[in-house]
């Protein structure tokens, strides 16, 4: 694969590139939050419900308990976007496994496991991921878990459809005329050319699961020690009436950051296309 | 040029333009040809000379980006199509010139029945009401040959095989008699016992409509049974032009005389080796600043590389561009 | 018996929605050492589908096939990889036939990794290999859709050449290629021929490369050989109707002969392969069908010329 022409037909996407700049920003900040932010973001740091703006060190004013919003902010950065990297990694994994199986061998193992996609599909998203952390406990694996087992069925739906279109290539017909096994085939040589679009589906899957982290973590059952935006905008729930920048800010950044993951998204679209695989 | 009957269809100087970002790729570069009523004339190629997007460009059917006509006239019945506005142009595609195209399978409208398809062209030009015009489509189905045509009127494409499919875009491009019929390799994806009735068909057709044909294919052996003129095209100009007969017995362009070479003909002595023709067509992107054929051609020359030939008369009713072919006595 | 392929009342069927297809009926055919068979038939005649039988690429319901006298049915783990080695495919489509996303060395050494081939010695292999067909040794890093599909097809006979193969079955090679770039893998594959002695299954609908190449041709129409004969015998006098009907109804690209000849053209279209007629397979558009032919279906008779035919009336 061609990088600079990957990177060229990406950037081409203004969005994308608008996107991407963004996403890299908040990565940063999440990565430096402990050099730009050294004090521990949960400790009292001044009088609760100062508006931004009204003490200028600190620009995003204070919560509830008086503690730094831009602090909690940037440091909630790296939470976000771990769970949400962590929980598309899992979805994907379970996703392209079961996709690719189904795909490739047909028959009853295909019946099978798409039957069993659908008994995911059918049971409501957040109800499940609710569910399963109030089981499981509330913390960060335990979440990450639970998202990437309500996410998957989408990735596996576009894998086998890819692996189906991919199986009676001739190209793959020559591996098995040459003797090929099965696990050389699917993962050396189908899984290369069906993954472009699964790509772009795991990148909107981050996005998604940034939603339903932000969701649990606004409901309270969200990990206690780590302060994701969700949980920002959970705390400043009671206070909508008078102190709404507490829930308005994290949830502007959560909006912002699944807004560039879906442009991401298109960018890896256009970049990864048809052009590259022929034809 | 003709003096007699007024041509038909004249093609004059016709150049269509691929605005890509990779550059503006010269796709047909000057191209003329004519065609008179009751005459089949063959436009051969192969992939990527040009002779799908003249046809397109006949017809105003360009993907606009980013094929464009730069230049030329297409002259139909006095008027220039390329100069017609497009609401004008509705009224000539269908009705005054149809055409039929290679894979007749995604050329149908896969959720609508036959019937229904030739209706739609009959009522978009001819104002004919749903009756009389279910009844004119089963007429065409008839006219065509199609098999039980009355059951058929009402099935889908799937329903029916590559053959018959062809069948049914024929009647829907000569529903309205058209003056010109253009056939974009109408045979090509179809096996060859399929392939010899559809010929035989369209010979059938052309008798009975005077229509004048362009026949588009790569395939000698189709302009062999089918054609009266032959126009050769190469990276997107035309290198030889010449009466069937004259073409086969006699080609004067070195790239004519390789594809005749190169296929066989049944019968023939088996040969040691057919005889190919080396290298591949240099893309369009890239074209070289002489002679698009040099690279390839057995009896090039030092001119060849620099200038390019153009098209020169050396017999009449024959047109090559070729600096080695002027030299051969009429 | 200098057969390397022996086939012997070869049955292929396939499941579909509708119901079964009957791909392959009863076809018995051999082929000799250094023998090119042209296999002809139009869509829809079982020619590429008994060419993937061959190779255990779909599966046999019933008959024998056998490689150098051994039954390939029973074949498995070495014997089956050795079996490999002997026969290879070339196929139809160069832009389906190689991984996008290989190099050509990596294409082309594969089935020499498979075979427990060392890297190094698989790389020299390729070279020497691309050398054969007429690439460049640059080719070797570049991807399937930097070159044309002339030399795609070249790539795909290198691949099949790796392990030094009796017999290649090659699946319409040519036709998806330009008229010119044709010959250029037909003279290819007959300089190989002449080179090393491999023999050819040679799969196609078209007539007049058939004609060119093969040694001998085999006729199929729905699944049933209907006749079989040396290429000379087939042209100059072909004796089915089905085989008659198909040589009349081929372009030739000869103006002047294409006036000439006399034609019939064949009428009609081909039946469902899922619920073929009783009978004679042809005899629905056959003309010069008569009763019995409706019921009683014709075997393969051999002529006195050498030649086999299926009809009751030759």
């Amino acid at each position: 694969m061609d990088q600079s022409a990957f990177l060229g037909r990406f950037s081409r996407n203004r969005g994308a590139l608008g996107g991407a700049v963004v996403i890299l920003m908040v990565a940063s900040g999440g990565l430096l939050a402990p050099a730009l932010f050294p004090t521990d973001p949960l400790r009292i740091v001044a009088a609760p419900e100062l508006w931004p703006g009204q003490d200028p060190a600190l620009p995003l004013g204070t919560d509830s308990l008086g503690r730094d919003i831009l602090a909690m902010l940037v440091h909630g950065a790296r939470a976000t976007l771990l769970i949400g990297l962590f929980a598309s990694a899992v979805a994907t994994i379970i996703g392209v496994s079961v996709g690719a199986m189904a795909g490739y061998f047909g028959g009853w193992l295909d019946e099978g496991l798409m039957r069993g996609a659908e008994l995911f599909q059918t049971i409501p998203n957040l109800i499940f991921v609710l569910t399963i952390v109030v089981i499981l406990g509330s913390t960060l694996s335990h979440i990450v878990i639970a998202i990437g087992i309500v996410s998957w069925t989408p990735i596996a739906r576009l894998t086998r459809a890819e692996f189906l279109a991919l199986r009676d290539r001739e190209f793959v017909q020559a591996c098995r005329a040459m003797g090929m096994g099965h696990g050389r085939i699917i993962l050396g040589e189908i899984l290369p050319n069906a993954l472009p679009p699964v790509i772009v589906l795991s990148s909107l899957v981050v996005a998604g699961a940034i939603l339903f982290e932000s969701a649990v973590s606004f409901l309270g059952l969200g990990d206690p020690n780590v302060a994701s935006w969700g949980r920002l905008v959970g705390d400043g729930r009671q206070l909508i009436r008078s102190a709404w920048y507490i829930s308005a800010i994290p949830g502007l950044a959560i909006m912002v950051t699944v807004l560039c993951l879906n442009l991401i998204g298109d960018g890896l679209n256009d970049a990864l296309n048809p052009k590259l695989r022929d034809r | 040029m003709a003096a007699a009957p007024p041509t038909t269809l004249e093609v004059t100087g016709l150049s269509t333009t691929l605005f890509t970002r990779g550059g503006e790729l010269k796709a047909v570069d000057g191209l003329s040809l004519a065609v008179d009523k009751g005459e089949t004339v063959a436009l051969v190629g192969e992939s990527g000379c040009g002779k799908s997007l003249t046809a397109l460009s006949i017809m105003r059917l360009l993907p606009d980006p980013p094929a464009r006509i730069v230049a030329g006239a297409v002259r139909l019945g006095g008027r220039d199509l390329v100069a017609l506005s497009e609401r004008a142009m509705l009224e000539v595609r269908g009705r005054e010139i149809g055409m039929i195209f290679q894979d007749p399978l995604s050329s149908l409208n896969p959720v609508a029945t036959i019937g229904r398809q030739i209706a739609e062209v009959l009522t978009a030009h001819t104002g004919l009401g749903r009756t009389r015009a279910r009844d004119r489509s089963l007429e065409l189905l008839e006219q065509v040959g199609m098999p039980d045509a009355a059951r058929r009127l009402d099935a889908y494409p799937h329903q029916l095989s590559g053959g018959m499919c062809q069948r049914v875009m024929i009647a829907m491009a000569i529903a309205c008699n058209p003056s010109v019929l253009i056939a974009d390799e109408p045979t090509t994806a179809l096996d060859v016992t399929v392939q010899a009735q559809v010929l035989t068909l369209l010979k059938r057709l052309q008798a009975e409509q005077h229509m004048a044909i362009i026949f588009i294919t790569h395939d000698l052996g189709v302009v062999a049974e089918t054609a009266r003129r032959v126009v050769v095209m190469y990276a997107g100009r035309k290198v030889e032009e010449a009466d069937v007969d004259d073409l086969f017995e006699r080609p004067l362009h070195p790239y004519t005389a390789g594809l005749i070479a190169a296929t066989p003909v049944p019968g023939a002595e088996r040969a040691r080796r057919l005889a190919d023709i080396p290298g591949t067509v240099p893309p369009l992107g890239s074209l070289p600043a002489g002679c698009a054929f040099a690279d390839r051609c057995p009896r090039v020359m030092p001119r060849c590389r620099r200038e390019k030939p153009q098209l020169t008369s050396p017999a009449p009713g024959r047109l090559v561009a070729c600096f080695a072919a002027e030299k051969v006595p009429g | 018996m200098n057969e390397l392929l022996s086939m012997h009342d070869v049955h292929v069927r396939f499941q579909i929605a509708a119901g079964t297809v009957r791909a392959v009926n009863g076809v018995s055919l051999g082929l000799a050492v250094g023998e090119t068979l042209g296999l002809v038939g139009e869509s829809g005649c079982g020619k590429s589908t008994l060419g993937k039988a061959i190779l255990k690429l779909v599966p046999v319901a019933s008959g024998k096939i056998s490689i150098e006298g051994t039954d390939v049915a029973p074949l498995a783990g070495a014997a089956l990889a050795e079996m490999r080695r002997k026969v290879q495919m070339i196929f139809q489509d160069p832009y389906g036939s190689l991984n996008p996303r290989s190099t050509v060395a990596r294409s082309v050494a594969q089935p020499l990794l498979i075979a427990g081939w060392k890297s190094d010695a698989a790389a020299a292999r390729v070279d020497t290999l691309l050398g054969w067909v007429g690439l460049p040794a640059d080719a070797k890093q570049r991807f399937p859709h930097e070159f044309s599909g002339g030399q795609r097809q070249r790539i795909g006979i290198a691949r099949a050449l790796a392990l030094n193969p009796r017999l290649i079955i090659c699946d319409e090679p040519v036709s998806s290629l330009d008229v010119s770039v044709r010959a250029q893998v037909i003279n290819l594959l007959e300089d190989l021929k002449a080179r090393f002695g491999v023999s050819y299954l040679f799969i196609s609908h078209d007539l007049s490369i058939v004609e060119h190449i093969a040694d001998r041709v085999a006729v199929m129409y729905l699944g049933y050989i209907v006749e079989v004969g040396a290429r000379d015998h087939i042209w100059r006098n072909p004796l089915h109707p089905y085989t008659k009907a198909l040589l009349e109804a081929a372009p030739i690209a000869n103006p002047r002969l294409a006036r000439a000849r006399k034609r019939t053209v064949l009428q009609g279209e081909l039946p469902s392969a899922i619920d073929p007629p009783a009978g004679c397979p042809f005899h629905s558009r056959c003309p010069i069908a008569e009763e019995r032919c409706k019921t009683d279906k014709p075997q393969l008779r051999t002529m006195s010329n050498g030649a086999q035919v299926a009809c009751h009336f030759v």
